[in-house]
C-alpha cells in the first residue's frame, strides 16, 4: 500500500478541491473551444491533470469513465515511449491506439507536459471522442480494426513548439471533415495549455515544489477507503454468466462468464470462459474491460471518493487473451460498449446480494447508442454528425430508474436544434415511450422514441449503433424487464442487427431506445405510485392492471384499494 | 429637489424577515427597520413595515421604492408556483423531462434529478414546425392551439410556457399562440421562449421559459398588490424591482421576465458589499449574508460583482453542479445554502447532530419567537448561548422566549446526545457554521480566491453573530461589519442603477457580413433595451454597453467580446483572435469566425447616494449598554461580555473581545482575543485572534 505523505485535513481538502477545479476548468475550456457536437455538446471526453510521474492528481467531474480510467494507462505508456527526461517545453504527445488507450480509434489522447521553470511538474491531459477518424464511418459490420480509421502510435504532435507536419497532413488526408477534427485537436491542446498554466499558478500559490506528494496522499486515502469497504464485505465467490444477443460467425450467442471473488481487502474479477473474440466491431480491449469492471466496483463501494490509482489498486481484473473482453490485434473494436457494458451488469448482479442498495438493475442504456450520419448538405458540403440519445436506466433499490439518461458511460444527448442547424436532418419527434420501463417495486427508467429524416437530395450514409434488439434489460430481485430497442428504416420491419445503410431524400430512421429493468416485485409497488405513473403516461392503464395488479375506480381517477389488494393476493 | 423627492426606500423580502432602509436625501440619514415576512401575502409585511416607520407618512415624499424579493427562488425551491403548462412543437413535449441525458455524478447510482417543474400531463404539443433557418416547414395548426388552450384553461392552468423548436430564429408561431391565448384564455399568463431566452438549444430554453411561466402569475399578483398597498399609503412615484444581475427595472418588465428576479434579494447585499469593500480599501471581499432561511456568499474581486450568464436553481444535490435546472439569464454569481437563523436542528439517522437545510421560516419560526414553533433552531441556540438578547430582538420589537428555547434544546438535542443544554446549543452553532464554511470554502477555491487577504463582509440578520467562528473556519483574518448589516441587501438596492441586458442569437459570419448589418442588429437590441429603461426611468440619460459572443464557426461556445463603436468585421475578428490567444494560448487565423449572440445593456445615469451611516457618538462609554453572560468556546463556559449599542459608538476607538455590539437588525459577537476598530465612516473592522482553526 502506498505510504501517505502528511497534510493537515483542511490544507489537504483545500489543495485537492483546487486541483479538481483545475481539471473542471480544463473541461470547460475543451467544451468551449471544441468544434464537434460530440465533444462540445455530448461531452464525450475525459480530462485530467497528472503529476510528473504520470499519476492522476484530479479528474474533471464531467468525464466519461472508460476514457478516464484508460488515461492512467496511456500516461504510463506515453512515459515509457517518451521518458520524462526527453520531454521539453512545447512538446505535445498524441496517441489513439485502441490497445493502449480506451479501446477504439476515435478516442484521441493528447498530453501536454507542463514545466515550471525548467522542471517538468506534470501534464494536462485530454481524451476526446472525434467525430470521424476515417475508415468506414464506424461501420457496424467491420471485421478488423483496419476498417476503423487511422491508428496513431505514441508520437509527438508538437516537438518543442514545432508542429509534426507529416502527422497533421496524414490526419487531414484520412478523415471526412478535417477542419472539425483539427479544430477538436486544437481544442484539446488549448485545454491542456490552460490546465498547465493553472497548475503552475497552483504550485506557486500553494508553496509546493511538486505535485507527487499531493497525488500520493490522495491515492493513499482513496486506496485505504476502497480496501476498508472491500474488507467490510463477506469473503466469497460470485459467479455469473450473461448471454448476449451478439452472435459469433456460426450464429451462436456470445457469453460473458464472470467470477468475482472477495478476499480480505481485495477483489479478483476473472472472465475465464467468456467467448473468443469475433470478427465484429464489438470486442473490448483489456483496458476497457478493466475500466468498466473497476467502475462497477467503485459505484457500489466508494462512489464519493476520488478516482485514481488508489481506486484500482485492490481490484484485479483478468480476461483470457483472445476473448471478446481481451481481444488481440487486429480485432475490430469500434462498438465495444455492446460487450463491455455488460461487465457492469454482471458485477451489479453479483453485488446485489451484499449491496442491494448500491447497485442498479440492468439498464436500457447498454450499449451506448450513437448514430452516425454522413453526407452532403444542401450546398454540397460534406457533413458528419453523431446523434446521441439514450434509453432508460435500471431501477434502484429505493428509487425508480432514471428515464433517458446515460449509464455507465457519461455523455450528453444531442440537442435537436443544434443537430438540425448542423446537418440536413430533421427530427419528427423525440418523446418518452409509455410502458418501456421494466415493472417493479421500483420501476425501470423509460426509453424514448426518435425519428430522424434526411432532408438532403443526397443519400445520407448511416452507421447504426445501439442494441438490446433481442434481449431486453432484465429486472432485478423480482423486477420485470424493460422494452427492446428497435430501429426501423423507412418504416420497415425492425433491423435485426446494427448495419450501415443509405437513407434517401425524405427517408426516415426510427430509433426506439430500450427501457431499464425494474427492481423488486411489481405487486409491491405502492398503488398510489402506479396511479401517478398512469396519470403521467409512464404506464398505460392496461399494464397497470396486468403488471402491477392495480385496479382503478370506475372513472379511472383513483385506486380501488380493496379490489387491488384482492387482485394482488390472487 | 422638490418636496416629494426627499426619500428613497429599499425593501427586501427574505424567507423570514422583510427589511427596510429609508434614505432621507435631505438629511443625509438612513433609517432601518425589520419585520417578519408574511408568506401568505408578502406585500402585507411591506405595508406593516412602512406603517411602522414614521407612520408611513414619508411615502408621499418618496422618490422611489426599490424592491427585491426571494419570492421567485422560494416558489421554485418549494414548488409553490402556478399551475403551469407547456405548449411544445408536436413530438417534443418531453424536452424538459429528458434534460441533457447526462449524469451529474459519474459514480453515484442512487442519484436523483429535479422533478420537472411542469409534470407530463401538463405538457401538450401542437402541430407546427420550423426549420433551423426559421423558415416554416409546417404551418401552425391554430385550431389545435385553440383546443389545447381551452382544455388547459378548463383544467385550471394559470400559466403557460410556449417553447417551439427554433423559435429563437423565428418567433412568429409563438407570438401567434400568444395572440390566440389572449382571445380564448385571457386569464392565463403566457411566457414565450422567443422573449425569455431567444437562444438555440431546446432544453435550456425550455427550462428557463418554464421557470418564468411558473412564477409569473405569482409575481404579477404580488406586484399588483404591492402597488395597491403603496398607493393606498400615498406613494405614487416609481416602484423598481431588483434583477439578479444587479440592475433595477420597472414592475412591468419584472412581471414579463420574473425569471430574472431569481437572485433579486442577495444581489443587493453583493452590491453594497462591493461598495463597502472599495471604500474600506480591500481588493477582494467575501460577502457573507446569513439570514433566517439561507446563507449566501459572493466573492468580489477588484470592485466588480461577478455576473454569470447562466445560473442553476433547485439543485437536488446541494453542492453538485448539474443537479439543478439551468437558467440562461444573467445573475450575480453567488453560492447559497440552506443555513440561517431559522435552520432546524435535529438528530439524524446516524445519531449525529444535523442543522438545516430545512428552516422554520417566519411562521411558526424558532421556538423562542413564541409563535408555535416546537423544533429548536439556530436562533434558539444563539439565544441560549447569550449571543442574542431576549429583550432586544429587532430592537426590542419582539421579546424572545429564552426558557422555551432552553427546554426545546434540552429535550430534543441535549438529552439524546447526553450533553448539557449549553454544549448542545454550541453544537448547533458550530454545525451550522461548518456547513456554511465547507460550502463557501469550495466556492472560494473554485474562484481562485485567497481568504487570508480578503475581508469577510458579514451581513444579514444572523451574519454578524456567526461571522467570527465562520471566518475562522475559512482562514480569514479580517471582518467588516457595516452599520445596518442586518438590512444590508435592502441598503444595496439604493445603489443599483436602472439597467437591463437583452441578448439574441443571430449567426453572422464575419468574412461576409458588413459593418452596417452588424450595427443594425445592435441598434435593434439597443432600442429594445432603451424602451425597457425608459419605462423605468423616462427622463434619465442612457448609456449602452454592447458585446458580441464570437466564436470560430462550428465551435459550441463563444467568447464575449466588448464592442465599442467600430463594427467593422475585421476589427471584431481581430478582437476575438486576441482574446482567444489570451485565454487559450493560441489563436488560429485559418478558421472562419462568426458572431453568435448580440448583447446590449442599457443603463440609466443614476446618482448613487453615499450610503454609509457614519458614527457620531461621543465616547465609547456612552455606547455601553451593560454586561451579558455569553458562551466562550475556548473555555467552554459562560463569561461576561460587554454589550455596546452600535448606533451610539463614537467616531473612533477600539474594543477588545469578548464583546457584543448590538443594533436593531443584528448582533455582532467577538470572542476573547478579537479586536474591533471603529471606522468613523460607518463600519467596524474586526481582526480575529491568531489561532489555529478549529475543526
Amino acid at each position: 500500500m502506498t505510504s501517505a505523505p502528511q497534510f493537515d485535513p483542511i490544507t489537504f481538502q483545500v489543495l485537492w478541491s483546487r486541483a479538481i477545479n483545475i481539471a473542471d476548468e480544463m473541461a470547460t475550456t475543451l467544451v468551449q473551444t471544441a468544434f464537434s457536437t460530440v465533444v462540445r455538446d455530448n461531452h464525450d471526453f475525459a480530462v485530467g491533470i497528472y503529476d510528473a510521474k504520470g499519476d492522476l492528481i484530479a479528474q474533471a467531474n464531467q468525464s466519461t469513465p472508460g476514457q478516464l480510467y484508460c488515461m492512467q494507462r496511456v500516461m504510463k505508456d506515453l512515459l515509457e515511449t517518451c521518458p520524462s527526461h526527453t520531454l521539453a517545453k512545447g512538446d505535445v504527445l498524441i496517441a489513439n491506439d485502441p490497445w493502449l488507450g480506451s479501446g477504439h480509434t476515435p478516442d484521441i489522447f493528447i498530453a501536454t507536459p507542463t514545466f515550471r521553470g525548467d522542471d517538468l511538474v506534470g501534464f494536462g491531459v485530454t481524451c476526446a471522442h472525434h467525430t470521424d477518424i476515417g475508415g468506414r464511418l464506424a461501420a457496424p459490420d467491420a471485421r478488423e480494426v483496419y476498417e476503423e480509421g487511422i491508428i496513431i502510435p505514441i508520437t509527438k504532435l508538437y516537438d518543442k513548439g514545432q508542429p509534426n507536419e507529416l502527422l497533421f497532413q496524414l490526419i487531414e488526408r484520412n478523415v471526412r471533415i478535417p477542419h472539425r477534427i483539427l479544430g477538436d485537436l486544437r481544442a484539446q491542446m488549448a485545454a491542456n495549455h490552460f490546465g498547465g498554466q493553472r497548475l503552475v499558478e497552483f504550485l506557486d500559490e500553494s508553496g509546493l515544489d511538486q505535485l507527487s506528494d499531493l497525488t500520493d496522499a490522495v491515492a493513499a486515502q482513496t486506496e485505504q477507503n476502497m480496501r476498508s469497504q472491500i474488507a467490510a464485505l463477506p469473503d466469497g465467490v460470485f459467479e455469473n454468466e450473461i448471454e448476449l444477443e451478439e452472435e459469433d460467425p456460426a450464429g451462436k450467442r456470445l457469453v460473458i462468464c464472470s467470477r468475482l471473488e472477495v478476499r480480505g481487502d481485495e477483489i479478483f474479477i476473472d472472465y475465464a470462459g467468456t467467448s473468443p473474440q469475433v470478427p465484429l466491431p464489438i470486442n473490448s480491449v483489456l483496458n476497457m474491460t478493466t475500466a468498466y469492471s473497476t467502475f462497477a466496483i467503485k459505484c457500489a463501494l466508494t462512489p464519493h471518493s476520488p478516482n485514481n490509482k488508489g481506486t484500482s489498486a485492490p481490484i484485479h481484473v483478468s480476461a483470457p487473451e483472445g476473448s471478446i473482453l481481451n481481444p488481440t490485434f487486429p480485432a475490430a473494436v469500434m462498438h465495444r460498449t455492446a460487450i463491455v457494458f455488460y461487465c457492469v451488469q454482471a458485477i451489479f448482479q453479483q453485488l446485489a446480494a451484499v449491496k442491494p442498495d448500491r447497485v442498479m438493475a440492468p439498464c436500457g442504456t447498454y450499449p451506448l447508442w450513437v448514430e452516425r450520419f454522413a453526407g452532403k448538405d444542401h450546398e454540397g458540403n460534406p457533413y458528419v454528425v453523431a446523434f446521441n440519445a439514450q434509453g432508460g436506466q435500471g431501477a434502484r433499490f429505493d428509487q425508480d430508474g432514471v428515464a433517458t439518461t446515460v449509464f455507465p458511460a457519461n455523455v450528453s444527448s444531442t440537442s435537436i436544434e443544434l443537430l438540425e442547424a448542423e446537418a440536413p436532418l430533421l427530427c419528427d419527434r423525440k418523446q418518452l415511450i409509455t410502458d418501456s420501463g421494466g415493472p417493479g417495486r421500483q420501476r425501470g427508467g423509460l426509453g424514448q422514441e426518435v425519428v430522424l429524416r434526411n432532408l438532403a437530395k443526397d443519400d445520407a450514409l448511416l452507421s447504426l449503433s445501439g442494441g438490446r434488439f433481442h434481449i431486453a434489460a432484465p429486472g432485478m430481485d423480482g423486477g420485470g424487464q424493460g422494452t427492446l430497442g428497435i430501429i426501423r428504416l423507412d418504416g420497415g420491419s425492425p433491423e435485426p442487427r446494427r448495419r450501415q445503410a443509405l437513407l434517401g431524400q425524405d427517408g426516415t430512421a426510427l430509433f426506439a431506445y430500450p427501457g431499464g429493468g425494474g427492481y423488486g416485485p411489481p405487486y409491491e409497488r405502492d398503488p398510489a405510485m402506479v396511479l401517478d405513473d398512469v396519470r403521467k403516461g409512464y404506464v398505460s392503464r392496461e399494464r397497470a392492471e396486468t403488471d402491477y395488479g392495480l385496479v382503478l375506480s370506475n372513472d379511472g381517477t383513483a385506486v380501488d384499494t380493496q379490489a387491488t389488494i384482492r387482485k394482488r393476493a390472487s | 429637489m422638490s418636496a416629494n423627492h426627499r426619500y428613497r426606500l429599499g425593501c427586501d423580502i427574505g424567507g423570514t424577515f422583510t427589511d427596510f432602509v429609508l434614505h432621507d436625501i435631505e438629511a443625509g440619514s438612513l433609517q432601518v427597520h425589520k419585520v417578519l415576512t408574511t408568506p401568505a401575502d408578502p406585500s402585507e409585511a411591506v405595508e406593516t413595515g412602512i406603517t411602522a416607520m414614521n407612520g408611513g407618512g414619508f411615502l408621499a415624499e418618496t422618490e422611489y421604492v426599490i424592491h427585491g424579493t426571494t419570492l421567485v427562488i422560494n416558489a421554485v425551491i418549494e414548488r409553490k408556483g402556478a399551475d403551469t403548462a407547456i405548449i411544445a412543437t408536436e413530438g417534443f413535449r418531453d424536452s424538459l423531462e429528458m434534460r441533457r441525458e447526462i449524469r451529474y455524478d459519474i459514480y453515484d447510482v442512487t442519484a436523483v434529478y429535479p422533478e420537472p417543474l411542469v409534470a407530463r400531463p401538463r405538457r401538450v404539443d401542437v402541430p407546427e414546425r420550423l426549420y433551423a433557418s426559421g423558415k416554416v416547414r409546417t404551418q401552425l395548426n391554430e385550431d389545435a392551439v385553440r383546443e389545447r388552450l381551452r382544455e388547459l384553461a378548463d383544467d385550471g392552468v394559470e400559466s403557460i410556457a410556449v417553447v417551439l423548436l427554433h423559435a429563437y430564429a423565428n418567433p412568429d408561431h409563438e407570438r401567434r399562440i400568444a395572440e390566440i391565448a389572449a382571445d380564448v384564455a385571457p386569464d392565463i399568463a403566457i411566457s414565450l421562449s422567443s422573449d425569455v431566452l431567444p437562444e438555440i438549444k431546446e432544453y435550456e430554453r425550455t427550462a428557463t421559459t418554464s421557470v418564468n411561466a411558473y412564477v409569473k402569475p405569482l409575481v404579477e399578483r404580488y406586484i399588483a398588490k404591492l402597488e395597491k398597498r403603496l398607493a393606498a399609503q400615498g406613494f405614487e412615484r416609481g416602484l423598481y424591482m431588483m434583477l439578479s444581475s444587479g440592475g433595477i427595472i420597472s414592475p412591468a418588465t419584472a412581471k414579463a421576465h420574473p425569471v430574472r428576479l431569481v437572485e433579486s434579494g442577495p444581489v443587493g447585499g453583493a452590491l453594497a458589499a462591493t461598495k463597502l469593500g472599495s471604500e474600506a480599501g480591500f481588493d477582494s471581499v467575501l460577502m457573507f449574508d446569513m439570514g433566517g432561511t439561507t446563507a449566501k456568499s459572493c466573492l468580489i474581486t477588484d470592485g466588480q460583482i461577478p455576473i454569470a450568464g447562466t445560473y442553476e436553481v433547485d439543485r437536488v444535490h446541494r453542492f453538485k453542479r448539474g443537479s439543478g435546472t439551468p437558467l440562461g439569464v444573467p445573475s450575480v454569481d453567488i453560492i447559497e445554502i440552506g443555513a440561517g437563523g431559522g435552520s432546524i436542528a435535529a438528530i439524524n439517522d446516524m445519531g449525529l447532530l444535523s442543522v438545516g437545510p430545512k428552516s422554520a421560516g417566519a411562521d411558526p419560526g424558532p421556538i423562542c419567537y413564541g409563535r408555535g414553533g416546537k423544533i429548536p433552531t439556530v436562533t434558539d441556540a444563539d439565544l441560549v448561548l447569550g449571543y442574542l438578547d431576549a429583550e432586544f430582538f429587532l430592537g426590542g420589537g419582539m421579546t424572545l422566549d429564552k426558557a422555551g428555547a432552553e427546554t426545546g434544546i434540552a429535550n430534543q438535542i441535549a438529552k439524546p446526545l447526553d450533553l448539557s443544554v449549553r454544549e448542545a446549543a454550541w453544537g448547533i452553532h458550530e454545525v451550522v457554521n461548518e456547513n456554511m464554511a465547507s460550502a463557501m470554502r469550495m466556492y472560494v477555491t473554485e474562484k481562485g480566491g485567497d481568504l487570508s487577504i480578503a475581508a469577510v463582509v458579514a451581513i444579514g440578520g444572523a451574519g454578524p453573530g456567526h461571522a467570527t467562528d465562520f471566518a475562522r473556519r475559512l482562514g480569514a483574518k479580517t471582518l467588516l461589519i457595516p452599520r445596518g448589516a442586518g438590512v444590508y441587501s435592502a441598503l444595496g438596492f439604493l445603489v443599483a442603477p436602472v439597467s437591463f441586458e437583452h441578448a439574441r442569437t443571430h449567426i453572422t459570419n464575419l468574412q461576409t457580413a458588413s459593418a452596417d448589418a452588424i450595427q443594425q442588429n445592435f441598434a435593434e437590441l439597443q432600442a429594445e433595451t432603451a424602451d425597457v429603461i425608459r419605462d423605468a426611468a423616462p427622463d434619465a440619460e442612457l448609456s449602452f454597453t454592447l458585446a458580441a459572443d464570437i466564436r470560430y464557426t462550428g465551435q459550441g461556445a463563444a467568447l464575449r467580446i466588448p464592442i465599442t463603436d467600430d463594427f467593422e468585421p475585421a476589427v471584431l475578428t481581430r478582437a476575438f483572435l486576441d482574446a482567444y490567444a489570451e485565454r487559450y494560448g493560441n489563436a488560429y487565423d485559418d478558421m472562419p469566425v462568426q458572431i453568435v449572440t448580440y448583447r446590449a445593456t442599457s443603463t440609466a445615469a443614476t446618482e448613487i447616494p453615499a450610503l454609509a451611516l457614519p458614527f457620531s457618538g461621543e465616547d465609547i462609554n456612552g455606547a455601553l449598554k451593560g454586561v451579558r453572560e455569553a458562551y466562550c468556546p475556548l473555555g467552554h463556559q459562560m463569561i461576561s461580555h460587554h454589550v455596546y449599542a452600535m448606533d451610539k459608538l463614537p467616531t473612533q476607538g477600539n474594543l477588545a473581545g469578548p464583546v457584543i455590539i448590538e443594533e436593531e437588525s443584528s448582533t455582532l459577537v467577538v470572542g476573547a482575543g478579537g479586536e474591533v476598530i471603529i471606522d468613523r465612516r460607518g463600519w467596524l473592522v474586526v481582526t480575529l485572534a491568531d489561532e489555529e482553526p478549529r475543526s
